[in-house]
């Protein structure tokens, strides 16, 4: 689909990019791997007047460990992020987050920025990320601010990112030794996920985060509270789940019901944690 | 298709479709669709349009009068949208994507009016009539003789008494009824529909990807009121069709528009349009089956409602085709069918591979392992005890031959050794007909470095040129590289019935076989040969000759089921066609793994989501069909051939059985599904069931779906 | 506007917007192996490689394909290892989605030319056959793996030119 004249702004440094970012605000739409806002554009639910591309931004496309500290530039593609040795060693259940993906191809185009910011529900990386307490940096001409994963998606491709900031990079901290995701697809093996559920445990704290349910990922850490610190044997990790699948209000569509996604999310949360505890 | 030896176009890129055909000065059309699903058009306001377009509403194609292959109920542009989707008004630009922004200015006034989204429903006393005045039969050449009711919504009633069916449940002394439903599902080619039309002095030239060009010709020249010579229909290769892209789809509006515009005009469909211009029939099939506790079949009722959505299409061929199949491979000596093709205000539905057969071969082969239960016998034993064998009669009254039913049986069976241990497995065994009566004819013309062959066939994917060429090679004494094979084209192709039913390599062959004898005995120059079927069944009894020959095939399924999600796993998948005689085993085997894999989409997860009759997962992310991680880890199939025996179709044979075959598996662990797709959630609640437990989700609806019809009818 | 890159190992510069889609670019170009089927980049057909690796046509825009490197199967000489694999395995019906299929496996391969079942039906799963010749497409990709192996120099980690 041919848009005919849309402006094509394609800074070549971050500074360049915040700076454009702020003047057009929500007029010019930001595009990093062009995966998501492709198919909206294909699809005809947009037609941009105006494209903020962040292509040529090198600087976006760092990623580094500091201080123990992972930091993904927000226009690492996915297929880098499922490749990095440090990545793998350090936070082994993020690489597959990104791996379990789509395809290679489209791993090759998608980027951390660009999933977090499309907010999809059905995406996996915003989940995982969330389990793993993992920050998103905005930036602005007047600043940044890191927000965790749970307060960027505010909901139905929402977030709180303002019309003058750019998501430029995600930290995430040390993760813990235990972390899992599970992706359930209910028609082929090429599906986006029905349920999907990531799950990390250390000394402090269990968080258990269900994807693809809702409009953004589902936490309760009241209901994770209960392990306190115990070890999770078969009746505690039955006990988790069935409190998700109270809590949870799942949505329908074509890979589900709402009462088959609380059901399986049920089966699902327990076999995180049965996975975790192993 | 093939240039050098070794170099195939197929993988240097050098491959055109039916989408690159490209003319002078041609203009793009984009189609003007109705969003509901049954509405009067009030007006069509084009002022908006900008100049330099064409535009046509359905006031300046009224004259043209109505088309169909088999009931003539369509308008080029629709008057009244019958559908969501259906065409009301089209536009023609220098771009696609300028036609497709004049397309958004036209301005439609709508009034609309109560729509019917079910066969059943479709019924009632009080439903809406979608086509008040029966339509004009057809009386295509190879006429099926339709039989509407009306008054009602049925376009066509195929009937089938053989015996006295009563009297024959009455001496059963076991009675199983079961109501079983398919949902519409989407071909999805990968190549979308594409035509492009041209007019020049008076005569109109159509490229279009299509399976039929004759019919096609007859129903452009019907409509323009032309000779049949003055409509020159052209069918370059096809990137997949599956049934899609046969008769009428958007060849007519494209003919209105370049005749207004003086230009070629072409048209390319985007992914969201294919869900709305042809699927397969959603159906709703009640089978009664009475049998003796040995197990001798005595008497079966299979009566089915066929979806065919807002036109008839081939809808009453489907329905007919479907209605026999369902009677099964089996000896039995009362029987009664009776199948409906009934309107409604969905997408039309049409020819899919298989053409009904996998609908009522679901029904008919798990009411078998219903039957099998409540006998206390093998499912494999119920089912070989009443096979049909050579010189039985089956249903239509036609006399059996060459038949294999108990080889390809017994193959499904010994492929997943179902005798060692039942659990866990399943089979299938079904009859499906060929197109009868039909005609094929083709000619043979030496040149200089081999020969032409000049024959309707269509490729599609599924290598009927490449049977073709080997065929006439083998005839003629030439290497296959020296037949050249032009694209179908009505001006100097000899007249085939259409590409569809399994038949072109079977009837192509004998009509080869004849141009050839013609060529030796005239000089060795040229050669014509045709064949000619006749037979067809009496549409009130079903009696007559439902097929020249059978294709006949087999399944067998080994699976394996999380009873906490209901996920099924195909462990292991077999497919066994009878071939009879094999011209180009590589491509028998294809078109096996095509059948074979489309069939695990049909299974377990492809259906089109309505929603008062709005599609709601018309693309590629929301619909899905089988990618690689989907084959089963042990995924085999054989031919089944015969020294001396004729050729026998299979492009379709190993679809219909691959259902039923799974459903069979998941039966012999307690699941009884009874509705396609077997998703997860109804396996899971299939569980329940069995477990005695409500359930979380129950049994709710279809599917379980909120709010969501799957578009096929309770009874 | 003209947005140069280096097309099938030529110079290029295409007459487009940079918003214009490689997609369609490529076709008016000639290149008509690359298809629009699904618009949505999950089935494949309109796979390209950028810089050697795959992406999507109908998604990638050429303002982001400027100065790089562009590649359709008609940019192969035909007889590429995998090409030839396809043919000998006669791994397509139709052979709308082909292209898609050679250049992926081409890039799967150079990674790893001896790739199991489970990698490459996990490097292929983004690309969709509706014929169904997935066996036929997998045992294509290790026929041409299996020559391709025998070209790569010991301890080599660099990629293959294209």
């Amino acid at each position: 689909m041919t848009l005919g004249a849309v402006e094509w702004l394609a800074p070549s440094t971050l500074r360049e990019a915040i700076a454009v970012r702020a003047e057009r605000g929500e007029e010019a739409t930001v595009v990093a791997g062009g995966t998501f806002v492709g198919i909206l554009i294909n699809q005809g639910l947009l037609s941009p007047s105006a494209l903020l591309s962040l292509g040529d931004v090198a600087e976006l496309r760092g990623i580094e460990v500091a201080g123990g500290e992972l930091r993904l530039g927000a226009g690492v593609t996915h297929r880098t992020v499922e490749r990095d040795p440090s990545v793998r060693a350090g936070w082994p259940m993020l690489a597959r987050a990104f791996a379990v993906v789509a395809s290679p191809r489209v791993r090759n185009q998608a980027t951390v920025g660009g999933v977090l910011a499309d907010a999809d529900y059905a995406s996996d990386p915003p989940a995982a990320l969330q389990a793993l307490g993992a920050r998103a940096v905005l930036r602005s001409p007047d600043g940044e601010r890191a927000v965790p994963v749970e307060e960027l998606i505010l909901g139905w491709y929402e977030t709180c990112i303002r019309p003058d900031e750019l998501l430029v990079e995600v930290r995430v901290p040390p993760s813990p030794a235990r972390a899992v995701y599970r992706k359930f697809r209910s028609r082929s093996s090429e599906d986006r996920p029905c349920v999907a559920v990531a799950a990390a445990r250390d000394e402090a704290r269990l968080r258990v985060v269900v994807g693809a349910v809702a409009g953004r990922p589902q936490e309760f850490a009241d209901v994770c509270a209960i392990a306190g610190g115990r070890e999770i044997d078969a009746a505690l990790a039955a006990e988790i789940a069935r409190g998700y699948a109270d809590r949870l209000e799942p949505i329908a569509d074509a890979r589900g019901s709402a009462d088959y996604r609380r059901r399986v999310a049920a089966v699902e949360v327990r076999r995180a944690l049965e996975e975790l505890a192993a | 298709m093939t240039a050098a030896i070794g170099v195939d176009a197929r993988v240097t890129g050098a491959a055109r479709y039916s989408v690159d055909v490209e003319r002078p000065g041609m203009l793009h059309a984009a189609f003007v669709r109705s969003p509901y699903a049954h509405a009067r058009v009030r007006s069509v306001d084009v002022s908006a349009v900008p100049g330099g377009c064409v535009a046509l509403a359905p006031a300046d194609v009224a004259d043209l009068g109505r088309y169909g292959c088999q009931a003539r109920d369509q308008r080029v542009l629709a008057d009244v949208a019958r559908y969501a989707g259906d065409v009301v008004a089209a536009v023609a630009a220098p771009t696609r994507a300028e036609a497709r922004a004049a397309a958004g200015l036209v301005a439609v006034e709508y009034e609309e009016l109560p729509a019917v989204f079910d066969a059943v429903a479709a019924l009632a006393p009080d439903a809406v009539l979608l086509h008040p005045e029966a339509a004009a039969s057809a009386e295509e050449e190879v006429s099926i003789g339709v039989r509407p009711v009306p008054g009602t919504n049925v376009c066509h009633r195929f009937r089938l008494v053989s015996g006295d069916v009563a009297a024959g449940l009455a001496e059963a002394d076991v009675v199983v009824e079961e109501t079983f439903r398919t949902p519409s599902a989407a071909h999805v080619p990968m190549e979308p529909h594409a035509a492009l039309a041209e007019w020049d002095d008076g005569r109109l030239t159509v490229w279009a990807g299509t399976q039929t060009p004759f019919n096609t010709r007859a129903d452009l020249a019907g409509l323009f009121g032309l000779d049949p010579e003055r409509v020159r229909v052209v069918a370059p290769p096809m990137g997949g069709s599956f049934g899609a892209k046969t008769f009428v789809r958007t060849e007519a509006v494209v003919a209105a528009l370049a005749r207004r515009a003086g230009r070629p005009v072409k048209v390319v469909l985007d992914r969201a349009e294919e869900f709305v211009t042809l699927n397969r029939h959603p159906a709703t099939i009640r089978v009664r089956v009475g049998a003796l506790s040995d197990g001798t079949l005595v008497a079966k009722e299979v009566d089915c409602w066929v979806d065919t959505g807002a036109y008839a299409d081939c809808g009453p061929g489907v329905a007919t085709k479907l209605g026999y199949a369902g009677v099964g491979p089996y000896r039995i000596p009362h029987v009664r069918v009776e199948a409906r093709a009934i309107y409604t205000n969905l997408p039309p539905n049409g020819a899919y591979r298989g053409y009904g057969a996998m609908q009522s071969v679901w029904a008919s082969e798990r009411t078998m392992d219903v039957l099998a239960g409540r006998l206390g016998m093998s499912p494999l034993d119920l089912r070989r005890r009443n096979l049909l064998r050579d010189g039985d009669r089956f249903a239509t009254g036609e006399v059996m031959h060459d038949v294999r039913f108990d080889e390809c049986l017994q193959a499904a069976a010994d492929a997943v050794r179902y005798e060692a241990d039942p659990r866990g497995k399943g089979l299938c065994v079904l009859l499906k007909g060929m197109q009868t009566p039909s005609r094929a004819a083709i000619a043979v013309e030496r040149t200089p470095v081999g020969y032409v062959v000049r024959s309707a066939s269509c490729e599609m994917g599924q290598g009927v040129r490449r049977s073709i060429q080997l065929m006439a090679a083998g005839l003629l004494g030439c290497e296959p590289g020296q037949v050249e094979l032009p694209d179908p084209d009505t001006d100097v192709s000899p007249f085939d019935t259409r590409t569809t039913s399994s038949r072109s390599t079977h009837m192509m062959g004998r009509a080869l076989a004849e141009a050839v004898a013609d060529l030796r005995s005239n000089g060795g120059e040229r050669g014509f040969g045709e064949v000619r079927d006749g037979g067809g069944l009496d549409p009130d009894t079903g009696q007559g000759i439902a097929s020249t020959h059978w294709h006949q095939g087999a399944a067998g399924a080994r699976v394996s089921v999380d009873e906490e999600t209901g996920r099924v796993t195909v462990e292991h998948l077999h497919g066994v066609a009878y071939a009879g005689h094999v011209v180009d085993r590589a491509g028998a085997e294809l078109q096996n793994e095509g059948s074979l894999t489309m069939g695990l989409g049909t299974a377990l997860f492809e259906a089109i989501d309505f929603s008062d009759g709005m599609v709601g997962n018309s693309n590629l992310s929301d619909y899905n069909v089988p990618a690689l991680g989907d084959l089963p880890g042990r995924f085999t199939h054989e031919l089944i051939e015969r020294e001396g025996a004729e050729v026998h179709g299979l492009g379709e044979t190993v679809l219909p059985p691959v259902p039923a075959a799974i459903g069979s598996a998941l039966h012999s662990l307690g699941l009884h599904l009874r509705d396609l797709p077997m998703t997860p959630e109804r396996v899971l609640a299939a569980v329940d069931a069995r477990d005695g437990r409500a359930g979380g989700n129950g049994r709710g609806g279809r599917d379980g779906r909120d709010g969501r019809d799957s578009g096929a009818g309770r009874a | 506007m003209t947005i140069g890159i280096r097309l099938n190992g030529r110079h290029t510069a295409l007459e487009c917007e940079p918003t214009d889609l490689l997609l369609d670019v490529l076709r008016d170009e000639g290149l008509t192996s690359v298809r629009e089927t699904c618009g949505i980049g999950v089935c494949g057909a309109c796979t390209v490689l950028l810089d050697g690796e795959p992406v999507t046509g109908c998604l990638t825009m050429a303002g982001h394909a400027r100065g790089r490197e562009v590649t359709t199967v008609e940019g192969l000489d035909g007889a590429h290892p995998v090409q030839r694999a396809f043919v000998a395995e006669r791994a397509f019906q139709c052979g709308w989605c082909t292209p898609g299929f050679v250049l992926t496996a081409k890039r799967l391969l150079e990674e790893n030319a001896t790739p199991s079942d489970a990698e490459i039906a996990e490097a292929l799963g983004g690309n969709l056959c509706r014929c169904g010749c997935y066996v036929r497409i997998t045992e294509a990709v290790r026929r041409a793996g299996a020559e391709m192996a025998k070209d790569v120099p010991p301890n080599n980690t660099g990629r293959k030119g294209a």
